[in-house]
């Protein structure tokens, strides 16, 4: 029972932190430095996991890697041909392309903005992190130019349906984030001064969580029908006219999102929770002995205390944000008018219907790749635990 | 109540000691209780709509016709419930998810054992490339690998069987994460002892360290049962004949073909059943699971 909080803390600072925990746990247990051949023993533990580890992991990376840059059709087994950058230049270019300043300026600019912080940080950065920021400012960099590029008069995206989906996927993440990671602080903060009853009241926000997708969608997708649920009570209640959120343009997706906060936001919850435990009680005390008010206690107790868990909430949000697909492909199939499509179930329309197993696996790959940029941006910018 | 009166008496109820005892102490009481019962009203508002689904489900499908914006059933039937088994393959999808997280959960318990007590205790060539490596992993989601696992599995022929469903989570890094943090914090002298006394390291990875780490394995044990028991994406791609859908993927494609709801109901007490397992398994095994999240962070 003990060791859990010191392995909770640990737990915390992955991925940032594995390689210094390689280190660490190489020291203790055997006595010897050199290894001799009884060592080799150990692989017998390992063996098992390597295998499905190699097999079902790495091998399907490198190969998803591999497949990005050819045609690969499932069925048609002549289709297996090298085509270099192709499939990528089929998610990001048209015909009778041009560029302007001003095409989805605020995002640019703000993408180029945040290279200032960026490169900061790889300046006082240690050498490790640098190759991934470095990474992370090429990136950026480029997009903030290349999002200025659109069809012009005439032309049209290779596949513009790539571009809705991922919009759709980044709108997501940006409504959802605050929203969910918001929520599950409030309901921490407010618990955690619950006395007895956390543990109930814990639960209770919790049980959500262990309902598969399919339970969720049949739930709300029946909940938020203003014939059949019971959102179209209060419907009545106000008097607004009745409609079905999930399908209008302008309301499916914050329906996505109500649906997705009531499901997940116990996992924030119990994260926060965790971090609130932490913080030393003692701290509170002697703000409450020097007359601070509850505002200031938050800002100058609980907020520093929390950041850690903030950053580790934040990040793995946006990660599981991004990886959105299962909520909208049951509710909507991506309407209406492709208002919901998200980008897996666009990866997984072209490759298990259309069985472009090549151009999908491209497509997984630049998920993967957001995905790890947008950590990596994150871990820099967000504030660190050691700032306190 | 003996405490809080004594509380109130010696306590922080001083600065209103001139309006009265009485008085005083129910100010404190409310201020003490009001924010709790404030939120288990916000939590039972929380729970409406899984309680919605427990009422629909115990509702005779022609009620439902005229009117399902209620909250407790006017008319109790189980019908509903015996119709899941009766009518279409929902007991075969039960019966599939049982036994593929059932096989995910115990070789994941086994292989991450195993690899995380390698890792946090034993010397080994190429430890320090082999860790990182395999925590790499982490990083890696689903969605990058479902296309090659889809042409291995095909390769073998066995999608549509109940290996080809349990078989790719096995290779996730998650729970040798977990293992090897646990693993790693307990103290050098235990097995220091067993080592002098001649004990082998299976010996003493069976004797010793797998009887302490019971409550990390029991926690990371509902964490996997609960996350496998709700895959969707790979199910999906996979298991494509009827037969061989999970609960999961079963009820998902139900809702397509329900769209007119004439059987509401009926729907909702399969939506009952998918859930009870885990709901059974989360009210016994609470703490645990709250844990295999803290330990792993993981998530869905």
């Amino acid at each position: 029972m003990v060791e859990t909080d010191s392995a909770h803390v640990q737990a915390e600072s992955a991925p940032k932190d594995d390689q210094g925990r390689g280190r660490k746990t190489a020291r203790p247990g055997g006595s010897k430095e050199r290894f001799n051949p009884t060592d080799l023993g150990a692989f017998g533990f390992l063996i098992p996991f390597l295998i499905a580890y190699a097999l079902f992991m790495l091998y399907p990376v490198i190969q998803a890697t591999v497949m990005s840059f050819y045609d690969w059709d499932f069925l048609d087994t002549t289709r297996r041909e090298f085509i270099g950058l192709e499939n990528f230049r089929r998610m990001f270019w048209g015909t009778e392309m041009t560029w302007s300043a001003e095409r989805l300026w605020p995002l640019r600019l703000l993408l180029l903005l945040m290279l200032v912080p960026l490169f900061r940080a790889m300046r006082k950065g240690s050498i490790p992190k640098a190759p991934a920021i470095s990474f992370a400012v090429l990136v950026v960099a480029i997009f903030g130019v290349w999002l200025g590029f659109h069809p012009g008069e005439g032309g049209r995206w290779f596949d513009s349906q790539f571009w809705l989906s991922f919009g759709n996927t980044l709108l997501f993440v940006v409504m959802s984030t605050p929203v969910i990671v918001g929520t599950g602080l409030a309901l921490a903060l407010a618990l955690n001064r619950g006395g007895r009853m956390v543990g109930v009241l814990r639960a209770m926000f919790f049980a959500p969580y262990v309902l598969s997708v399919a339970v969720l969608t049949l739930i709300w997708a029946f909940m938020l029908n203003p014939g059949i649920g019971l959102v179209g009570i209060f419907g009545d209640w106000f008097g607004a006219d009745p409609i079905n959120m999930l399908n209008s343009t302008t309301w499916a997706m914050p329906a996505i999102v109500l649906a997705t906060l009531w499901w997940t936001v116990g996992f924030n919850l119990v994260l926060f929770l965790a971090g609130l435990q932490d913080i030393d009680t003692q701290q509170y005390e002697a703000a409450s002995i020097d007359g601070a008010n509850a505002w200031q206690t938050f800002w100058n107790i609980t907020v520093p205390g929390l950041k850690r868990t903030i950053r580790l909430v934040v990040v793995l949000q946006v990660i599981y944000s991004f990886q959105i697909f299962g909520q909208v492909f049951i509710m909507t199939r991506g309407g209406p008018d492709g208002a919901t499509r998200v980008l897996i179930q666009h990866i997984f329309e072209r490759g298990f219907r259309d069985f472009e197993l090549g151009y999908a696996s491209a497509m997984s790959i630049v998920l993967f790749v957001a995905i790890i940029l947008v950590s990596i941006v994150q871990f820099v910018l967000l504030p660190k635990e050691d700032d306190a | 109540m003996s405490t809080t009166i004594s509380d109130t008496e010696t306590g922080a109820a001083k600065s209103q000691a001139e309006t009265g005892a009485v008085r005083a102490r129910r100010t404190r009481l409310f201020k003490k209780n009001a924010p709790s019962v404030i939120l288990f009203v916000i939590a039972l508002v929380w729970l409406i709509p899984l309680w919605w689904m427990f009422s629909l489900s115990l509702t005779p499908n022609e009620i439902l016709q005229r009117d399902s914006q209620i909250l407790l059933p006017p008319e109790i039937t189980f019908e509903n419930f015996i119709s899941v088994f009766q009518v279409g393959l929902s007991g075969r999808w039960f019966f599939n998810s049982m036994v593929v997280a059932t096989s995910t959960t115990l070789l994941t318990l086994f292989f991450s054992a195993m690899a995380g007590y390698a890792f946090a205790r034993l010397q080994f060539p190429f430890k320090k490339i082999l860790f990182p490596v395999v925590i790499a992993g982490l990083m890696v989601p689903q969605e990058t690998m479902f296309i090659p696992l889809f042409l291995i599995f095909d390769a073998f022929g066995l999608h549509n069987t109940h290996a080809g469903l349990f078989l790719p989570r096995v290779g996730v890094p998650l729970g040798v994460f977990i293992m090897t943090t646990f693993f790693a914090a307990i103290p050098g002298e235990v097995e220091e002892a067993a080592q002098i006394d001649g004990a082998s390291q299976w010996r003493i990875f069976r004797q010793i360290m797998l009887p302490m780490a019971t409550p990390a394995l029991t926690a990371l044990g509902i964490f996997t049962f609960v996350l496998t028991w709700n895959d969707y994406l790979w199910p999906l791609v996979s298991a494509t004949e009827r037969e061989m859908f999970t609960v999961t993927t079963g009820l998902a494609s139900l809702q397509g073909n329900f769209a007119q709801a004439t059987e509401l109901g009926a729907l909702m007490a399969r939506g009952v059943l998918a859930s009870l397992p885990l709901l059974i398994m989360f009210i016994i095994f609470q703490r645990q699971l709250i844990r295999g999240i803290s330990l792993g962070s993981g998530g869905k």
